[in-house]
């Protein structure tokens, strides 16, 4: 089949997530794979957000701004994104008649550009202006009369008409999802499914019946028989996951976008069951801790991992500006921390709720003074299980901080994924050298890796300092002592570099060997990329890509070798400065050739970089700046 | 001892930190918890090294200016079963680490906190720290003090230490008996020390202080609810006594209000027997948690 985009849109506190959730649930249900990419204001009433589903019969790893099926169910999300509907739109005819210039909540530069769009074409700026906008343009507008739907139900259930009221998202989901085709039954699992009480499913029941009738299908989707089992999954929780399955048993967070979702994920399933001596199950609990700020969750974080607790902390850029002194207290302790840093619209405040990949380089140097660390990249949402898991040994083997890179995008989009991508039961932990301690025991014991044996506090007299120590750990400025204490812990990057198979620190796709052209990326942009070399392939254009996923160390010789000699690298990222290619050009003096870069704080789209690559590979633009989204 | 674990104090001759240095050493030796139980943990400064100088053979962590509490938290909260005494001093404690000095008390975690009282900031060279107060201006500093000074006591007793008490430096033997009464409390017990700075604070001297210090005669045990509020208004009354007469001793002891240990417990019921640092996540490198219900929640198909 071809790719559907579906799109809802609202004001936040209006169901918009609850109403991509179950249109999400109905078409995974009806055994099609699914990407869903959520956009919001910092805001917590009123602004704008919006959701966009990619449909396909196999596994989908992004979106696309063209949409099919647009479901609105109020006048600003018309205005928001009439200029990208290829398809339907479905909208309120109750509001033909609001004004765009009466769209309190929409910025005054959208509102503008709008307004240009519609006043070019000769169309009037209202909600009737932007649906002749669309007819002309051959999308099939279908007005929805919600007031008489809603009025229809408040007729039939014993509920007070704001609640009924609140049904206008899920009338507006059924609509939509009345045009695909796909039996009603996956729309009422789904919203069985998501709805606890049973007054709202019986009022939700209805909606989505007289939602259904409003439409004729077609698009003629009828339903797959699906293989296994799939799961919908996005990355607050895979990460979580991937931490739970590694043994973290204290997380530490202060609240923050989009961050704190991995949190208190974790707090609402704190009681953990595991399996005891003997195959019996008991049930521990894992500690979760909101400190008063960042200063306080790094280093909370950092004393519960002194215990021999696999301790953790998640954060977003201002945290994780504030966290920059205690990690280098970790580092100079050899402390195996984690912290999983999601990356959003930078710099300060930026784009708090959109997202990007501008951070790389400030995780790479963060804290003053030179000491080992890990940094680490996930791409898609299985990745970022299986890095968080990765993340939690790499801590405790080369005993130093990690920090886990996810960006905005992979956080809050969600896909549906089968369940043996994450193929977790081949997972092994890895605590890395210990001991129990007791008369003679040196923490810091000068060793040929740079890893000495670790033992916890509780078992044995220990003792840290942030000032450069001697072996037991006490204060030392003497000459000798400095100089193999440092050597000794730098040596743990060698050490790393020679451990960590290079399959970890990169993936490739395509056929590297034998392309003269290759895309560099790095986090969410390979989802977009890999589906974009998809497309070009079929117009004979062959690009390999390289997806970097260990930043520190960095597997120097096999991008070397994957790199080197090429006639073409082009680089994708989310971010101006191509923080990335910068990294590969310091460690291997190879430099990309072409670079298609975004930092709107949206998502890289399938069609964006399918359309970037082409124009880099036809021998156009060295350097392609991207802007789609709304 | 081995070469490597031979440490000499590197105070100033007469600084009130070997006072604290000494009582506490006794009060750990007589309090006969298990050496390997008791963990230090201390900020920057003077007062910054004293894990690493005392005699008694239990653990340290000399941490980060003002961080010294969420290090402890951690400790803490990860295994219960630790003895955690803090030791910070006033710029340390109550400046840059003011917020969380606040925010522990809120919790009343059941560790103690012990403040290096001087005044300055010592290894820097004696300006001006949190507690020095207004207009004084002692003998580094170019011009007096224009910043107000933080009653350490108030503070404490206003943001939920459960045990607020001063004692002072020069006075070893209450000052330890203080010590092991905090150590023993159940919750945030916190000591505000007097101690002289001999070096920068010619002020607060050892002369000062040996004049007007006094034990307060009060009852300073909370016994019921309605009994918090007399004793905060007592303890306030003792806490602002500042000038001829200063009194030291146990102001406020109050263990109605529970713990973070036991707030924790609530929802980890197993917490204290299990706790974050005791129990095992693997069996042979086998990861021993079950996430298989947690993933099915996320299954649609």
């Amino acid at each position: 089949m071809n790719r559907l985009i579906w799109r809802i849109g609202g004001p936040q506190g209006s169901g918009v997530d609850t109403a991509a959730n179950i249109f999400s649930d109905a078409i995974a249900l009806a055994g099609y794979y699914i990407y869903g990419n959520r956009e919001y204001y910092s805001n917590i009433k009123g602004r704008h957000s919006y959701f966009t589903v990619a449909i396909e019969d196999r596994p989908v790893l992004s979106v696309s701004d063209s949409i099919d099926i647009l479901a609105t169910f109020e006048p600003e999300t018309v205005f928001q994104h009439f200029k990208d509907v290829r398809g339907v739109a479905l909208y309120d005819k109750n509001v033909e008649g609001a004004k765009l210039d009466s769209m309190l909540f929409m910025e005054g530069e959208t509102r503008k550009r709008a307004q240009e769009l519609l006043a070019k074409h000769s169309y009037p700026e209202t909600v009737k202006g932007a649906i002749d906008y669309m007819a002309g343009r051959g999308v099939d507008c279908i007005p929805v009369d919600y007031d008489a739907v809603l009025r229809r139900i408040l007729s039939e259930v014993k509920l007070p008409p704001t609640i009924v009221d609140r049904s206008k998202n899920v009338i507006a989901v059924a609509a939509s999802y009345g045009l695909l085709g796909l039996d009603k039954r996956y729309m009422i699992d789904a919203l069985t499914s998501i709805f606890k009480k049973e007054e709202y499913v019986k009022l939700n029941t209805k909606a989505v019946e007289y939602g259904m009738q409003l439409v004729q299908p077609r698009y003629g989707m009828t339903g797959l028989e699906p293989q296994g089992h799939r799961l919908r999954v996005d990355g607050n929780s895979m990460s979580a996951l991937g931490k739970l399955l590694a043994g973290l048993r204290l997380q530490t967070y202060y609240p923050i976008t989009p961050a704190s979702d991995e949190s208190t994920y974790i707090e609402a399933n704190q009681m953990l069951e595991v399996e005891g001596e003997g195959h019996q199950l008991k049930k521990y609990g894992v500690v979760v801790l909101q400190s008063e700020d960042e200063i306080s969750a790094v280093n909370t974080a950092i004393g519960a991992t002194l215990t021999g607790a696999r301790a953790a902390t998640a954060t977003s850029g201002p945290g994780f500006c504030l966290m920059a002194e205690g990690i280098g207290w970790a580092g100079i302790n050899e402390v195996p921390l984690v912290i999983t840093y999601y990356m959003r619209g930078s710099p300060s405040t930026g784009l708090p709720t959109r997202s990007g990949q501008a951070d790389l380089k400030f995780a790479l140097n963060v804290s003053h003074g030179e000491f080992p660390r890990v940094v680490i990249a996930s791409g898609d949402h299985p990745e970022v299980f299986h890095d968080a898991f990765w993340a939690m040994n790499l801590a405790e083997i080369y005993q130093t901080p990690v920090v886990h890179l996810v960006e905005k995008v992979l956080a809050n989009s969600y896909s549906v994924i089968d369940d043996n991508e994450l193929s977790y039961h081949t997972l092994r932990i890895d605590r890395g050298k210990l001991s129990r301690g007791g008369e003679g025991y040196k923490r810091f014991a000068i060793t040929d890796d740079g890893v000495s044996p670790r033992a916890f506090m509780g078992s044995s007299k220990l003792i840290y300092t942030g000032d450069e120590h001697n072996e037991v750990g006490h204060i030392t400025e003497d000459v000798d002592m400095r100089f193999v204490m440092f050597e000794k812990r730098m040596k743990k990057m060698e050490t790393m570099a020679r451990q960590i198979p290079d399959a970890e620190k990169l993936k490739t796709y395509g056929d590297i060997e034998h392309s003269d052209a290759v895309v560099l990326t790095w986090g969410s942009p390979k989802q977009a990329t890999i589906e974009a070399i998809d497309m070009l392939a079929q117009e004979g254009i062959q690009l390999g890509m390289v997806q970097l996923r260990m930043f520190s160390p960095f597997p120097r010789e096999a991008v070397r070798r994957l790199l080197g000699g090429k006639k073409m690298i082009i680089d994708v990222e989310n971010n101006y400065t191509a923080q990335g290619a910068q990294v590969v050009t310091e460690q291997t003096g190879i430099e990309p050739t072409n670079y298609v870069l975004k930092w709107n704080g949206r998502i890289m789209t399938r069609e964006e970089v399918y359309d970037a690559l082409r124009r880099a590979a036809k021998g156009g633009t060295k350097r392609v700046a991207l802007n789609g989204g709304v | 001892m081995a070469e490597s674990e031979r440490v000499m104090s590197d105070w100033c001759p007469g600084c009130g930190d070997f006072g604290i240095l000494r009582a506490e050493d006794a009060a750990i030796k007589e309090l006969g918890i298990p050496m390997e139980r008791i963990v230090i943990v201390s900020g920057i400064g003077c007062s910054g090294k004293t894990p690493h100088f005392l005699n008694s053979p239990v653990s340290g962590v000399h941490t980060l200016h003002g961080r010294a509490l969420p290090f402890a938290t951690g400790i803490k909260m990860a295994n219960p079963n630790l003895e955690v005494i803090v030791n910070f001093g006033d710029g340390d404690g109550l400046g840059i680490g003011a917020g969380h000095f606040v925010n522990a008390g809120r919790r009343n975690l059941d560790i103690t906190v012990l403040l290096h009282n001087n005044g300055v900031y010592g290894l820097t060279k004696g300006q001006a720290a949190p507690t020095l107060k207004l207009n004084e201006k002692v003998k580094s500093m170019p011009s007096p003090n224009v910043n107000g000074e933080v009653n350490p006591v108030l503070l404490a007793l206003a943001v939920g230490y459960t045990f607020v008490a001063r004692a002072y430096a020069y006075d070893v033997i209450a000052t330890k008996e203080l010590i092991k009464q905090a150590v023993k409390h159940k919750g945030s017990a916190f000591i505000d020390i007097l101690q002289p700075c001999p070096t920068y604070n010619d002020i607060e001297t050892k002369e000062f202080y040996d004049k007007r210090v006094y034990k307060a005669e009060m009852d300073p045990v909370v016994k019921d609810q309605e009994d918090v509020a007399p004793k905060m208004l007592a303890t306030i009354s003792k806490a602002t006594e500042w000038g001829d007469r200063i009194p030291l001793g146990l102001f406020y002891r109050n263990e109605l209000v529970s713990t973070y240990e036991e707030r924790i417990s609530k929802s980890i019921p197993n917490y204290l027997t299990d706790p974050p640092a005791s129990q095992r996540i693997e069996t042979g490198g086998v990861p021993i948690t079950l996430i298989d219900k947690l993933l099915s929640v996320k299954r649609v198909v």
